[in-house]
């Protein structure tokens, strides 16, 4: 296929997408992604499935992906013929027969569960999709067509200007891409930030007879789920900014390395890259061009250190995925000793919007040094999570009060860039998000988790959770990481329970700087962040564990004991349903009593009490200090 | 690619500052060499001069002026005018600390205990009762690489609590135990393994702190393929690997290098000892031969050969029907009595072609000059297919194994070099390695084959032609070989074509023969062309064959007499193959080394002259010094003759035995005998005579390889036929090579037989499938009439349509094996048999169609027996 006959394919894909909108019939837009799934929207789907047959009702049912707000999930538009798109959330299939009944039959709008139109201005008492707090500050560049369009449908993406870029990029020459990437002043999105435009340079300008370029969806930080849900939602953003990478540094095969654990995803891709073909966008001769190239899906067998890249390459080369010293950089040697490109998805799927509109436009958004945007998955004990798009330099207050609807209780403080970023307080919530002010700060952007955590979550046993996936997830090649992080689980360990001397905060210091100065790659290099991070801004909740024997957040189990403050209990009998060792009993209203011998503080009371009568405060346990260990 | 290798061709001399000192490098070395070259110490444990960086034990941590944080020394290549300082205080601050984390992973009470210094002492104490002072948990204390590290670095205190794995220690394999409790996973034996060995045995195993060493997916190491190489264990720096037989001998007392006497390649060896016994062996560096590589027998084997305690170390004789130890002097005289009672030709002398060229040439000076008979035959004639004056011509060309490593294109026939010449396909691995194209031709699916850029595969038995035909269009360049002389093998002329055009532009050339390729049809022709290819520049071709001084024997004429005499002289000479087949009947056999019956030969005396005692009755044992008993010299393929150095030097005695070097007992006869022309004093002295009648045959050990000078016409040579005809299997004959002297290495040596190498008939399954042999059954094999029921093993290497029959040139152990006589008979050419499963009168066809469901191996239909990889 030639541009020629691309555009008329995107011809006819815009007068669909047009017919869809302007559709006859009612159109149903389900949000199927991986948060959907997990919310429930199978059986929604299943409903509203069954409520248009039972009906005899003509409907067109359109599947996309994830919007964003996940914790709104199972998301449901609705479209009548004339009306804006109306989207429903927390859609249960038990509604779905009122709410459709409401719309396709008695033609009125139903107003329960209401989110916001996808129309101009207000709509019969029904706000903007747009103007809802959570996406009212978002700039959503990478994300546009997440959740609007089918990502099983390639016209649906051409038809909001897919391959557009990528025709450009193959009628300039590969100096000039670059140049616009250059002056969009992209970085990579990965984690690391590094401009985009020099690595790529750095491998055109490697002379070699084949050049490789990767995406890396090997995406594993716990709470992270940006890339799963870019590719679930527009997967085709990510294979063309492969494209444009691919033309620009002159590659000829391309892999993407996704986890396994991401079925959907691969899936998405795979549907995707056999449209690609169809269409004549992977193979020889791309769009009449003299540029070749193809796309191979490899999947990781789930080994964290994998998203390192030159663990990463070992991977793809069907060696066991452990990183090498660099020098020389992939860019120069990587995969089977050819100069190799791996970017990050989202680096990937911003590409087509920068090509498009132009580095002028796209530098608009974020500071001096971060242009653009950057999305996150923003979870933890914020009221509104989810996954954002938000340009660079906006403030952690605004993303997380603003965006995130703030907290149920007390702040406490974020953890960014997962388990290699740190733990900041309240000190830090005007921090402009970025590169350097983060790493100035003591914490990474990372690839763009940020957990909020409030007063119910105790800092040691965080950093503890951290430590200990990255010393499971280490390769086990070098020392430091090896033995090292697991050194820092093993003094954690004693503080959380109750054995902690005052000596181990120079110890975890000593040895955390140890590890990050001597470790071989990222992984190591990262991981003392989240102790050496939460040490420098939480040591007094270190030193209350240390000393006092006690943590303020009630979680380390060892160093509470669970009581029943009598003045507050009404004798509502919960706690008592939820003990799993009878270990609270008492009649109803009235007061109860909690039998410590039995209690195996699991925590259950004391989340489902609604009136803050169990007590988890921790008490201090004198006798613990002289317990030999 | 390991930096060392780079550097090796053509390589500039820089130089850099080193803590404000200069140093001179070659360029391509990595900061580390740089040092070392130097004379500058960098603590690292993972790093290893053969190796690729790895980086993993963080150790080598240096500043250079320019470059941000830390590099490591041994990843950072080495750059004219880099200014480096090796021993800042934040590097020694930061090198304990990861110190201190190592050995919180590795139990090392003996590195930092309070009580070392007066640990040695109090255990040394006399008490009554049995009291252990003293913790022993690491075979390799005081020989370990982490304790010196430790000791240079300065860690006298760990403060981390030490994280103990509590694994079991591995003893199931032989040869070498691994208790992983120790390792510090450096990386060195994974990374040996795959890189130099090429056999990737070893792979880290789980991740995180789980992280082991081992095969993958639980297999043991015989199960993973395992060459017991033991290249792992003298790389680990730690205990963790350790020889099985000398593990906790402690630290040796004594190093000598020498000669390895298992085969032809003539290794350098490091023979360590501890109180005047061998203690262990590891490959010297030698850059010349193996460059610290050996086989599992150079490895592994010598202790137990020499000091098995079923070594006959006393002279025997047998009276009436006791047969008793007696003292030397009986032994001689006895011997020396029934040598004076027969007739000249009533004697047949046989002689082991791994005797040192001492012993070959005082046995045949023995025989010639003192006894006056011809009558001197050896098993080592069957390691030379094609006679004397055929491997003389193949001894005129230029052999280095050196230059193998070196070349920038390999040809690599019939070899498989798991346990047989496994230095040889370490030197061809080598040589890929950095860059070389590697053509295999093997009919068989080995190991070289495998890692081939071209494989071409011909039918077995036609592997000679295929490889004269790429030498032909070596010689011929540009001329494409005719089709016509390799139609027969399988082999397509495109595919043929294509492997000389990947060898062409290759300016440095090796060919590397297996022994099978001179039984194959072809063999003369494949000389031919051999000797045009050779006069070429920077070409080296290397001829195996079995035996450890067969190249010796042939020299000093064991195998036959003097060139001028050697055109008839055979004739009416009583041979080995005359005694066996019941032809010749010589009154006494006078076995040197050599135990070629499965029974005593139907004669008057038998005497036995060896290490141990043969597998048949004899009327006198002569105890011959074993290879560290004795001094001596051995020729290896290139024509070096190498020393054997004595390295066991024990008192005569009830313990020790009393055994004498071969020339001594043959001088000692002589002078029984009243002979008076061998009274040699020693080695040197037989090395002396020696020198005297062969001029060519250096007077001392002298390691420069020689080149015979091929013989005029082409005389003597016995054209060697292919198969017979198209019907049946063809039985392919391979010599296996685990022979030292009268023995079979697999029944004096325990570990070798846990190998399952043991001799019999491989088959490809396909092939038994077809025929209903049922993996072990028996198949019956019919040849000139004769059958032979024997077990077939099925080895998915082997092609379709053949059969391979392993075998030990020597009885010695093997009397189980009797019922294979017929076949050990045989010439191990090969040949044309019937094979059918025992006990059922139906055979069934086998040749013509080979290769059929195998894995790698393309369809002969659409592209010819060739795979192409790479």
């Amino acid at each position: 296929m030639n541009a020629a006959s691309l555009e008329r394919r995107r011809r006819q894909a815009e007068s669909r997408w047009k017919g869809l909108q302007a559709s006859p019939d009612p159109v149903i837009y389900i949000g199927m992604g991986a948060c959907g799934l997990a919310a429930g929207a199978g059986d929604v789907l299943a409903a509203i499935e069954g409520f248009l047959g039972t009906r005899g009702l003509k409907a067109r049912v359109v599947k996309v992906g994830c919007i964003g707000p996940c914790y709104l999930e199972p998301l449901v538009d609705v479209q009548m013929p004339g009306r804006p798109r109306i989207c429903y959330s927390n859609v249960t299939p038990e509604q779905v027969e009122q709410m459709l009944a409401s719309f396709l039959e008695r033609g009125e709008v139903f107003k329960r569960h209401v989110v916001g139109h996808f129309g101009e201005g207000d709509f019969d008492g029904v706000p903007s999709f747009y103007d809802h707090p959570m996406l009212k500050a978002q700039v959503r560049i990478v994300l546009k067509n997440c959740g609007i369009i089918d990502p099983e449908d390639i016209d649906h993406y051409l038809a909001r200007g897919g391959y557009l870029a990528l025709e450009r990029c193959l009628s300039m020459p590969w100096n000039e891409v670059l140049d616009i990437v250059m002056r969009s002043g992209l970085r990579g999105r990965g984690g690391a930030g590094f401009p985009t435009w020099k690595k790529w340079q750095v491998c055109r300008e490697t002379a070699s007879d084949e050049r490789y370029l990767i995406c890396n969806a090997d995406e594993g930080d716990p709470g992270a789920f940006m890339n799963r849900s870019l590719i679930e939602g527009d997967p085709h953003a990510v294979l063309e900014g492969m494209l444009i990478a691919a033309s620009t540094i002159g590659a000829t095969k391309g892999y993407v390395y996704i986890r396994a654990e991401y079925p959907l995803a691969i899936a998405r891709l795979k549907s995707a890259l056999a449209a690609m073909r169809k269409l004549g966008l992977l193979g020889d001769r791309i769009l009449g061009s003299d540029f070749c190239f193809d796309i191979t899906i490899k999947e990781g067998a789930g080994a964290f250190v994998c998203g390192e890249e030159t663990a990463l390459i070992a991977s793809i080369e069907g060696k066991r995925g452990m990183p090498r010293t660099r020098p020389p950089f992939p860019a120069v040697a990587g995969l089977r000793g050819k100069p190799t490109i791996i970017n990050n998805v989202e680096t990937l799927a911003t590409l087509p919007n920068i090509v498009a509109r132009g580095p002028e436009w796209y530098s608009q958004f974020g500071t001096e040094t971060s242009k653009g945007t950057k999305t996150f998955s923003l979870v933890g004990k914020v009221r509104r999570t989810g996954l954002i798009e938000v340009p660079f330099g906006m403030t952690l207050r605004q993303v997380i009060y603003q965006i995130g609807g703030g907290l149920l209780k007390e702040f406490k403080a974020v953890q960014t860039g997962g388990p290699s970023g740190g733990c900041l307080g309240e000190e830090f919530l005007d921090t402009p998000l970025d590169y350097e002010n983060l790493a100035k700060a003591g914490s990474i952007m990372g690839s763009g988790g940020l957990i909020v955590i409030d007063r119910n979550t105790c800092i040691v046993d965080t950093a503890k959770y951290f430590l200990n996936f990255t010393q499971a997830e280490s390769c086990g090649k070098c020392v430091p990481c090896r033995v090292g992080t697991r050194h820092l689980v093993n003094i954690l360990d004693g503080i959380c329970a109750g054995r902690g001397e005052v000596e181990d905060i120079d110890r975890l210091e000593r040895l955390g700087r140890a590890i990050k100065g001597s470790s071989l790659c990222g992984l190591g290099q990262t991981a003392p962040n989240p102790v050496l991070s939460s040490l420098k801004y939480f040591r007094g909740e270190f030193l209350s564990h240390i000393v006092e024997k006690r943590c303020q957040a009630a979680v380390c189990r060892d160093l509470v004991v669970y009581r029943i403050i009598k003045e507050k209990c009404t004798g509502c009998q919960r706690c008592v349903q939820v003990c799993p060792t009878g270990a609270i009993v008492g009649p109803r209203s009235e007061p109860h009593n909690l039998d410590e011998s039995k209690c195996i503080k699991c925590r259950s009371c004391y989340e489902i009490c609604r009136f803050d009568a169990i007590a988890g405060d921790a008490i201090v346990i004198e006798s613990r200090g002289q317990r030999e260990y | 690619m390991s930096t060392e290798l780079l550097s090796a061709k053509g390589a500039r001399a820089l130089t850099m500052e080193i803590d404000h000192r200069p140093v001179s490098f070659p360029e391509g070395v990595s900061v580390l060499r740089a040092a070392e070259l130097g004379g500058i110490y960098i603590p690292s444990l993972c790093s290893h001069k053969e190796l690729s960086a790895f980086g993993g034990c963080r150790l080598c941590t240096v500043e250079i002026e320019g470059m941000r944080g830390y590099p490591l020394a041994c990843s950072t290549l080495a750059q004219e005018g880099m200014k480096v300082l090796t021993d800042t205080v934040a590097l020694r601050e930061m090198r304990q600390e990861i110190l201190q984390l190592i050995l919180s992973e590795h139990p090392s009470s003996c590195l930092v205990c309070e009580e070392r210094d007066d640990c040695r002492r109090s255990q040394y104490t006399i008490r009554k009762a049995g009291v252990s002072t003293g913790c022993r948990n690491c075979p390799n204390d005081g020989q370990c690489e982490l304790q010196e590290v430790v000791e240079r670095v300065g860690v006298t205190a760990v403060s981390y609590p030490v994280i103990y794995r509590g694994l079991e220690a591995e003893h199931d394999d032989p040869f070498f135990d691994r208790d992983y409790n120790i390792c510090i996973l450096c990386g060195r034996c994974v990374r040996m393994c795959a890189e130099v060995r090429g056999t990737s045995v070893l792979a880290f195993n789980h991740r995180g702190p789980r992280t082991l060493i081992g095969p993958a997916f639980g297999r043991n190491h015989v199960e993973a393929g395992c060459e017991f190489c033991g290249a792992c264990v003298s790389v680990c720096p730690t205990g963790t690997l350790a020889d099985k037989s000398s593990k906790w001998d402690g630290k040796p007392d004594g190093c000598v290098t020498s000669t390895c006497p298992f085969c032809s390649l003539g290794c350098q060896v490091e023979m360590f000892t501890k109180d005047g016994r061998l203690s262990r062996v590891a490959g010297s560096l030698d850059s010349e031969i193996n460059d610290g590589q050996l086989c599992v027998r150079g490895r592994f084997c010598m202790p137990e050969t020499s000091h098995h305690h079923d070594r006959a170390k006393k002279p025997m004789l047998r009276k009436g029907k006791y047969f008793r130890e007696v003292d030397w002097d009986e032994a001689l005289t006895e011997v020396a009595t029934r040598l004076k009672g027969v007739a000249a030709d009533e004697v047949l002398m046989a002689v082991s072609g791994d005797l040192t060229n001492e012993g070959l040439f005082a046995a045949q000076q023995f025989a010639r000059e003192c006894l006056g008979t011809e009558n001197v035959d050896s098993t080592a004639r069957a390691y030379l297919p094609g006679g004397a004056d055929f491997w003389t011509r193949l001894f005129a060309l230029p052999i280095s194994m050196k230059a193998v490593a070196q070349a920038d294109s390999v040809v690599v026939a019939g070899l498989d070099s798991r346990f047989y010449f496994s230095v040889a396909g370490v030197q061809v691995r080598r040589a890929v390695r950095r860059g070389a194209s590697l053509v295999a031709v093997d009919s068989c699916e080995s190991n070289l084959a495998c890692a081939a850029h071209h494989w071409l595969r011909p039918h077995a038995g036609t592997e000679a032609k295929v490889l004269a035909a790429v030498v032909r269009g070596l010689v011929e360049e540009g001329a494409s070989a005719d089709p016509e002389l390799i139609r027969d093998s399988g082999v397509k002329g495109v595919a043929l074509a294509e492997a000389v055009r990947a060898l062409a532009p290759g300016t440095d050339l090796a060919i590397v023969i297996g022994p099978r390729i001179f039984e194959c049809e072809g063999a003369n022709d494949l000389l031919t062309v051999l000797t045009s290819l050779a006069s070429r520049e920077g070409v080296t071709i290397v001829p195996l064959f079995h035996g450890a001084n067969t190249r010796g024997a042939l020299e000093l004429c064991v195998l036959s007499g003097p060139p001028s005499e050697r055109s008839g002289a055979s004739t009416g000479r009583v041979s080995l193959e005359g005694v066996r087949s019941g032809l010749a009947k010589p009154k006494v056999i006078y076995l040197v080394g050599e135990s070629p019956f499965f029974e005593r030969p139907d004669c008057e005396f038998v005497i036995a002259q060896d290490l141990y005692l043969p597998p048949f009755e004899v009327d006198a044992f002569l105890p011959a010094a074993s290879f560290l008993e004795t001094e001596g010299t051995l020729t290896n393929i290139e024509g070096r003759v190498q020393r054997m150095e004595r390295i066991e030097d024990l008192p005569d005695g009830v313990v020790h035995g009393r055994v004498r070097p071969d020339w001594s007992i043959f001088a000692r006869l002589a002078e029984k005998l009243g002979y008076s022309g061998m009274d040699y004093a020693d080695a040197g002295a037989v090395r002396a005579e020696i020198h005297r009648r062969f001029p060519g045959f250096p007077s001392a050990p002298d390691r420069a390889p020689r080149r015979l000078a091929p013989p005029s016409g082409l005389a003597g040579e016995k054209p060697r036929h292919g198969p017979d005809g198209a019907k049946g299997f063809v039985l392919v004959g391979e010599h296996a090579g685990f022979r030292h002297r009268g023995i079979d290495l697999t029944a004096v040596v325990e570990g070798l037989s846990d190998l399952k190498l043991e001799e019999g008939l491989r088959m490809n399954p396909h092939d038994m499938e077809e025929l209903g042999i049922a993996a072990g059954g028996l198949v019956e094999v019919s040849v000139d009439g004769t059958t032979v029921s024997l077990a077939a093993r099925p080895d998915p290497e082997c092609p379709g349509g053949a059969a391979f029959f392993f075998h030990v040139e020597a009885s010695g152990g093997l009397s189980h094996r009797h019922s294979l006589r017929p076949l050990y008979g045989l010439n191990a050419r090969p040949l044309r048999v019937q094979l059918s499963v025992a006990g059922s009168a139906s055979t069934r066809r086998g040749g013509g169609r080979p290769q059929r469901g195998r894995k790698n191996a393309v369809s002969s239909e659409d592209e010819g027996n060739h795979v192409s990889r790479g």
